[in-house]
């Protein structure tokens, strides 16, 4: 008896051992014969939308004369990289082009194909650059994201214009800052202005609020989370990392991580904040519950379009974050290094990489990172001179390392609680710092 | 299915209930508690039908009430105009869920058959099936998916199949076990003595007395493998796309479209609740098989 | 007694009878439990794809910070505390039902209704249920003067437990209420002349029979509990902080979000470890006694 169940076990592990054996053989990829089917992946939204049109428009024109017919792969927005993730962990050939982002381009690096040979200089210098990493670009540049302030201009303009409101702010500033303050026009608000404007927005500390709170925090644990906290961190002069050592426990990092905990804690954010994303902020805004509050660049189309939000639309306005300073990314397509149809697949790149494409992408509803097609086509969407705008005077980058994209998670890990006061800031910032240096090192 | 016609079970004595004897009207009471305990799980699922015929600024205006200007946009998104095959979607689910009953059956109850009655392996075999479903299923996502690449398996309806085959066999053998020993031995071993080899007893006397058990198993392992999430996202990229992972494209990079997300939900819980339904009987019959050594 | 030459003639019998299994196991059991087995023991990652051998590395860097053994605290308590309520929920459930009473039929299929929604997709309705400025369940308690914010960091804990509950309950009804289907009701007869009452009956009468089956709801509902992750995923993503990571959603960030294969495969391996002494002891209970042998 005891016999046969190991043989069992026995025939099993060395079946297993082989299979093992057969897989490592592993590809490398290939040019392949520069024509035929090239597969790839996109993520269902404006972007992914805009990029179907574009190659259907290439499949109908230019892909016939190469001979290349692209399938679009599209992916949910949540699982995109997830998926991505599990192709490169097995060397996948099964799609040639892989969407990819300014912020993880490093991390996914070594399974990508150097795009040396392509013409960039159609793009913004400074997309191209935030995809070069050890010197060599591995993707190009599709989409550009950054941050923006959104604000109900009706509230705003009701207490600027509202004397015996500018008192009460005055007085309301005064116990929240210490001191003072006019209020002023939201497109030169700093980050002492964005906490008394909450404040004074919020029933808890102003019973005649408009609105029952002034802002909606993003703070549920969540990478791109820590990319809108990371304006205010820069707001205050901080930064990441300097010459290899991280500075998140910099008074910078304090201060960010306080103001975030002050606006929790006296409930100028909804207690609900603490598990907040982009559709949370969407909804808080489009309810008409809150008055402003610190947005990617993406929401304010359907936040003014009467269908989706027949409350608020008309009423909002755009202003640099607070603190002038906004994250940027690229979101950016990347060869993959196994694609057996490399040559191809390199074709159809060349072809994104012109005015004409990017052109075409623009008309179906993207913001390419092209001066060029932005400033030609103003007309199509008025939030393209925007853009432009805000990459050249107030972005910056993160620092750009292998690991940025662990990076991410680690901050909203370590700090999702302190902006929600479970955590007392000084421990989240020791905590964040460290987690930020093993990653560096 | 001819086993569908098995002889029923032993235990055919007048139905009584556990509670005590109710009256006509008192029995109405427990409908009304039934139904309210009823509709509150079921708000979830109450609430995507209503979102679903909510125009998208009306699902932000007015949460509670029914829809004012009702629409069907939502459903025409899901079926056709969103740009999604979602038909499409739909069929793999179905032949997916389908395709791994079928082999769960096959490969579960002879082999169930063979442990426990003719005691193949020992118990360790339920032991480690029961076992590997207590890893997380993400454990094995990575090398399924090298092992689907290399046999030519990544993006197919037969792969997706063996990967859900793979995730409820233990939950089937379980439950098989438990009925096969309800299953009174005497009968099989008079089959025996009659001259009925092990395949006659298995397929003459077994499976009919084991028809509801398997019915049952079947609606359970229908239900798991429609709502697979994680093996169809790793698993799937375009060919072989089940609906849950479909209605995930409703996650837009800017924001979630409630409505046809809603509708999505809504449409795909439909076979599996019709498939429960039509199979109600033998569900529990088949459940309650082995539930009580008398 | 069964001589020599039927005994082999039955080893033959099962040999083939479980040659699906066998064939399925060593296909897709064997290779996916030794490749991430092996994978544990590497430094496997998106930055070094190689799969270079770095001893018990993963395992120590797993157990020297706090990270891992708190998403194995939140697990345990977390499945310990919403196993227990749905037991209790469910066998409450299965004992109201047990009668005849008006819309029966129907009710029963509302109940079961919540296990055929897609995890996954359920997450994503709860977002919209539960959310303050455009949800049903706040603007329903905002009407009753109540504000409640069920995503603040204090109550999401909860708030995490009653929505399992909500969705699995359902799940455990099922499994009990079959087994009081086949309960021989005479014992009740027999404790009712004693004039037991219907508590003590049901303490020393139902549930010492109905052991295997709550047993068996128990081990089915509790190692699905402590893989639970869709629905915490999507709702908390396992903040504020790490306060709500689970088992299962601390291994797939591992592996997807930094993209570190060896440390998800050592942390899934440990799991299993702890997790496989359990299985024997509770197997017993649901199916052994009708087993040959032993």
């Amino acid at each position: 008896m005891l016999s046969r169940k190991l043989g069992a076990v026995g025939a099993l592990l060395v079946s297993a051992t082989l299979l093992t054996g057969c897989s490592t053989g592993g590809s490398t990829g290939g040019d392949g014969s520069g024509s035929g089917t090239v597969k790839m992946v996109a993520w269902p939204g404006p972007e992914g939308d805009a990029m179907k049109e574009v190659v259907d428009a290439y499949n109908a024109g230019q892909g016939k004369e190469d001979d290349i017919n692209v399938e679009l792969v599209l992916l949910s927005r949540q699982d995109t990289f997830s998926k991505e993730t599990a192709l490169m962990s097995s060397k996948s050939s099964d799609v040639d082009v892989y969407w990819t982002a300014s912020y993880n381009v490093g991390q996914f690096s070594p399974s990508l194909e150097p795009l040396d040979d392509i013409d960039t200089s159609n793009y913004f210098p400074v997309a191209t650059e935030g995809l070069t990493y050890n010197d060599k670009l591995y993707a190009l540049p599709l989409d550009v994201s950054n941050h923006f302030l959104l604000y109900r201009t009706d509230l705003i303009d009701g207490l600027l214009n509202d004397p015996a409101a500018v008192e009460v702010y005055k007085s309301i500033s005064a116990d929240v800052l210490g001191e003072p303050r006019e209020p002023v026009d939201p497109q030169s608000w700093d980050l002492d202005d964005y906490k008394a404007m909450s404040a004074y927005f919020s029933k808890s500390t102003n019973a005649d609020s408009p609105t029952q709170y002034g802002t909606i925090l993003q703070a549920k644990n969540l990478l791109y989370n820590t990319m809108i906290w990371n304006d205010v961190l820069w707001g205050y002069g901080g930064n990441w990392a300097e010459d290899g050592k991280a500075t998140i426990d910099s008074d910078a990092g304090k201060k960010a991580v306080q103001l975030y905990a002050d606006i929790y804690k006296n409930k100028w954010t909804s207690p609900d904040s603490a598990q907040a994303e982009f559709p949370e902020t969407q909804a808080a805004l489009q309810s008409g519950n809150v008055a402003f509050a610190m947005q990617w660049s993406a929401a304010y189309a359907a936040l003014n379009d009467p269908e989706q939000s027949p409350d608020i639309a008309g009423k909002i306005g755009i202003a640099p974050v607070p603190g002038g300073q906004t994250h940027v990314h690229a979101l950016s397509v990347s060869l993959n290094k196994y694609s057996k149809n490399k040559a191809a697949a390199k074709t159809l790149l060349s072809y994104l990489a012109t005015t004409e494409a990017m052109t075409a992408y623009a008309e179906a509803g993207g913001i390419p990172a092209m001066p060029e097609v932005l400033s030609q086509n103003e007309d199509l969407n008025p939030a393209f001179g925007r853009v432009s705008e805000s990459i050249s005077e107030y972005g910056y980058s993160e620092p750009v390392f292998p690991k940025t994209f662990q990076a991410y998670s680690a901050l909203a890990e370590a700090l999702s609680g302190a902006w929600v006061g479970e955590t007392p800031v000084n421990d989240a910032v020791k905590n964040a710092n460290e987690a930020l240096q093993e990653l560096l090192d | 299915m001819t086993t569908l016609e098995a002889p029923t079970r032993r235990r055919t004595k007048p139905k009584q209930s556990l509670g005590r004897e109710d009256r006509n009207p008192r029995r109405w009471i427990f409908t009304i508690v039934i139904g309210i305990i009823a509709i509150l799980i079921n708000v979830p699922l109450l609430n995507a039908i209503l979102v679903s015929f909510k125009p998208d600024g009306e699902i932000a205006r007015n949460p509670i009430g029914l829809p004012q200007n009702a629409t069907l946009d939502h459903y025409a998104n899901v079926l056709y105009a969103s740009g999604y095959d979602f038909p499409k979607f739909f069929l793999n689910s179905g032949m997916i869920a389908v395709g791994t009953v079928l082999l769960v059956l096959v490969i579960a109850v002879p082999a169930t058959y063979a442990i426990v009655r003719l005691g193949f392996g020992g118990r360790w075999i339920i032991d480690g099936a029961s076992g590997l479903r207590l890893l997380p299923a993400i454990f094995f996502v990575v090398p399924f998916f090298i092992l689907f690449s290399n046999l030519g398996l990544q993006d197919s309806v037969p792969g997706l199949i063996l990967a859900n085959t793979f995730l409820n066999l233990p939950l089937a053998i379980i439950l098989l076990a438990a009925g096969l020993r309800d299953i009174p031995k005497e009968v099989e071993e008079a089959a025996s003595v009659d001259g009925a080899g092990v395949f006659r007893t298995l397929h003459s006397i077994v499976l009919p007395m084991l028809a509801s058990t398997i019915v049952a198993v079947s609606v359970l392992v229908f239900i798991f493998t429609w709502n697979d999430y994680l093996f169809a996202l790793v698993l799937s990229s375009s060919n072989a796309t089940p609906v849950t992972l479909g209605a995930s494209n409703f996650v837009t990079s800017t924001g979630i479209r409630w409505g046809d997300i809603s509708a999505a939900s809504f449409l795909s819980t439909i076979p599996p609740l019709l498939f429960a339904v039509f199979a109600q009987r033998y569900l529990v019959s088949g459940l309650s098989a082995g539930a009580v050594k008398g | 007694m069964a001589s020599t030459f039927v005994r082999q003639k039955k080893h033959g019998a099962s040999l083939i009878l479980s040659a699906p299994l066998i064939i399925f196991a060593a296909l897709f059991v064997a290779y996916p439990l030794v490749s991430g087995t092996m994978t544990a023991f590497t430094s496997k990652s998106l930055l070094d794809p190689t799969d270079t051998f770095n001893g018990v590395d993963n395992f120590v860097s797993l157990f020297t910070k706090p990270a891992f053994l708190n998403a194995a605290g939140f697990t345990l308590s977390f499945a310990a505390i919403v196993v227990l309520c749905e037991m209790v929920l469910g066998f409450g459930l299965a004992l109201l039902f047990d009668r005849k009473f008006p819309g029966k039929k129907l009710f029963f299929t509302l109940t079961l209704l919540p296990i055929m929604i897609a995890p996954a997709l359920l997450g994503i309705m709860f977002r919209l249920l539960l959310n303050e400025d455009i949800g049903a369940i706040p603007a329903i308690l905002q009407s009753f003067g109540l504000s409640v914010s069920l995503f603040s960091p204090s109550s999401v804990v909860p708030l995490l437990v009653v929505l399992d509950i909500l969705q699995w309950t359902p799940f455990t009804f099922l499994i009990i209420y079959a087994g009081l289907q086949s309960f021989p009701k005479e014992l009740l007869e027999a404790s009712a002349v004693d004039g037991a009452t219907f508590l003590r009956q049901l303490w020393h009468v139902v549930l010492p029979v109905l052991k295997p089956v709550l047993f068996a709801a128990f081990f089915l509902r509790a190692i699905d509990a402590i893989r639970t992750f869709d629905v915490i995923y999507v709702l908390t993503a396992g903040g504020p902080g790490t306060s709500t990571t689970t088992l299962s959603i601390f291994i797939y960030k591992v592996a997807f979000e930094q993209g570190d294969f060896g440390k998800a495969a050592a942390a899934s391996v440990v799991v299993l470890i702890c997790l496989l002494p359990f299985v024997p002891f509770i197997v017993k209970r649901i199916a052994s006694s009708g087993m040959e042998g032993k």
